[in-house]
């Protein structure tokens, strides 16, 4: 999904930093709907996708001057997004353990052409697993990239990355069983 | 499970996207890399970029979005149309003429006035609240402990005193009664002043101990379909359904949490409950018999992570709810006014630096009066096609001795066809 030339990005950074609004533009069209779409995947939260893909781009904003153009833009937005994603998802659900008065209102449900066995699974999965899985088969980092986008070891990023694929499949074959039952 | 499976699958997946988000996440970038440009220069007038460079920033930035990422030419020329539609007009100084028509009921910092259609002004005296009737007819207003009707012009046709403080004097759609708030009881009187009573209160000897008027103060509600039915909200936060000849409740069920308005939407078929940090829509169904509703689970509409709702308004005979947010950013606070469709992703009317307040929709539901009390103007955008408009200065604009007051209320928009 890597669109865009090194190079190209590197320009774009360039005058950006020199204030050019084209450039920009350029870089938040290329990239927001990969942060949106990581985000989204970590949170299940539309709303809050949004805002932290809004986010990302706002730091890379207030960090464009400091920001190392020899260093690639798009990991280091990612990082940005999928940690702040990450932070949202374990907000979320501390909320939701001690806000007993809420349980009582339902979320909006998905539309209906939301869904699929694979989404479903991956919901399922612990949000800690769910950013691995995302940023390894989603954005397709390598494990020692993302032990250095999450600040972890690299053994923890590839035993979450087992786990999360583990259940997964299971999700995914349990699928398979029941539609061959039928 | 393959690896590359599981990458087809995660970058196929719809994933369900807000209506806009693009482009008002396009919006606060842009702002924020503007301003960032203009605090690197020196000069003062380079730190505030004027409107034209922001909005010829905002189309090349759409534009540029647009070609790479949409195919259709239709689709930019949608978004160059939203992205304009989304910037505010340029004030006007005085108010000839209300937009689309009607008065206004606006409460000032000397009190209550009626705006005429031609914008001449008329005080209707030194009252604390005010309320239009059903057609416009009259004005319920209300002074310390006494409720009273007025005509338009001011003049008085009937008054009554309460045991405590009146507020929220509220007519129901025939006109035939008007419940209001004395201290923490619901009362009704019928619209010619006769027949006052105690609907709910703390101090009803058969009313059970919570049905105390919220300390929140929520307006009650009248349905808008039959004359009876009255929701209100109780102390302890219970949503209730009253029938206001014999004050049974109908239906009860909880209130969203930290309620603090809500009203009757779509017809009398669902309740819109509002907080500061969520807005909610309950479905009312017809349980059994159409006079005995019941209450269901309400479904919270969808708002941007961290937004704080201001205001929110049901269209006239539509199932329209146009609300206004406000969120807080590295750089700033923002505001957006949203219309939510049912069965629709919100869309984004307005979207300002600072702060916006009230949200009031036209007797028609085809335009939006929004208060934006930090630049001092009354916004009245159409929903559709067509030019917006705003009126600068509206603390004197709307004052009814030309001297600059406090912010107005807006009280309500008369009348609906």
């Amino acid at each position: 999904m890597r669109t865009e030339s090194g190079a190209d990005e590197r320009r774009l950074v360039r005058e950006a930093q020199n204030g050019s609004d084209a450039a920009m533009a350029q870089l938040y069209s290329l990239h927001w709907r990969g942060a949106y779409r990581a985000a989204y995947l970590v949170v299940h939260d539309a709303a809050a996708a949004e805002d932290i893909a809004q986010d990302g781009f706002l730091a890379a904003v207030d960090a464009l001057d400091h920001f190392d153009r020899r260093r690639p833009f798009r990991p280091w937005l990612h990082r940005i997004v999928v940690n702040r994603a990450l932070d949202w998802a374990r907000r979320e659900a501390l909320r939701r353990r001690v806000d007993g008065a809420e349980s009582v209102f339902e979320p909006l449900p998905p539309p209906e052409e939301i869904g699929g066995e694979m989404i479903a699974a991956l919901k399922e999965l612990p949000a800690e697993q769910r950013a691995v899985v995302v940023l390894r088969h989603l954005l397709e980092y390598t494990p020692g990239e993302i032990a250095g986008m999450l600040d972890l070891p690299r053994g923890t990023v590839n035993s979450r990355l087992r786990r999360g694929l583990d259940r997964l499949r299971e999700a995914a074959e349990a699928e398979l069983t029941v539609e061959a039952r039928r | 499970m393959k690896r590359d499976a599981l990458g087809e699958a995660l970058r196929g997946l719809p994933v369900p996207m807000p209506a806009d988000a693009e482009e008002r996440g396009l919006r606060v970038v842009d702002a924020a890399f503007v301003q960032r440009r203009g605090s690197e220069r020196a000069g003062p007038e380079s730190r505030v970029p004027s409107l034209p460079r922001l909005a010829l920033g905002l189309a090349l930035a759409t534009l540029l979005a647009t070609l790479l990422l949409s195919p259709a030419g239709a689709d930019v020329r949608a978004w160059v149309g939203d992205a304009f539609t989304a910037s505010a007009p340029r004030p006007e100084p005085t108010l000839t003429k209300i937009p689309g028509g009607g008065r206004l009921l606006a409460q000032t910092g000397v009190g209550p006035l009626v705006v005429q259609p031609d914008g001449s002004r008329h005080l209707l005296g030194d009252y604390e609240a005010a309320s239009w009737s059903p057609h416009g007819l009259f004005v319920a207003v209300a002074k310390r402990q006494t409720l009273s009707a007025l005509e338009p012009d001011g003049t008085p046709r009937w008054s009554v005193t309460a045991a405590q403080r009146v507020a929220v004097p509220r007519w129901s759609p025939s006109g035939e009664q008007i419940a209001y708030r004395s201290g923490f009881d619901l009362r009704v009187i019928a619209g010619d002043g006769t027949e006052d009573r105690l609907l709910a209160g703390s101090i009803a000897a058969h009313t059970p101990p919570d049905a105390r008027i919220s300390p929140a103060f929520v307006p009650p509600a009248w349905a808008p379909g039959g004359e009876d039915a009255l929701a209100y909200v109780t102390g302890p936060g219970r949503l209730r359904i009253l029938e206001s000849e014999t004050g049974a409740v109908l239906a009860a069920a909880p209130a969203m949490h930290g309620i603090t308005w809500m009203d009757w939407a779509d017809g009398g078929k669902k309740i819109l409950e509002g907080s500061p940090e969520a807005l909610r829509l309950r479905p009312v169904w017809p349980a059994g018999h159409p006079s005995r509703p019941a209450l269901g689970k309400a479904r919270r509409l969808p708002l941007p992570a961290g937004a704080t709702v201001v205001d929110a308004a049901l269209a006239p005979q539509r199932s329209l709810v146009a609300a206004s947010i406000t969120y807080w950013r590295k750089h700033g606070t923002y505001s957006e006014v949203l219309v939510f469709r049912p069965g629709q992703d919100p869309r984004t009317l307005l979207s300002v630096p600072g702060s916006l307040g009230q949200v009031e929709w036209s007797p028609d539901g085809k335009r939006l009066l929004i208060a934006w009390p930090g630049a001092n103007q009354w916004l009245f955008l159409p929903l559709g096609q067509g030019k917006g408009r705003a009126i600068a200065n509206i603390s004197r604009a709307i004052s009814p001795d030309g001297r600059p007051h406090s912010f107005p209320l807006i009280e309500g928009w008369c009348c609906r066809p």
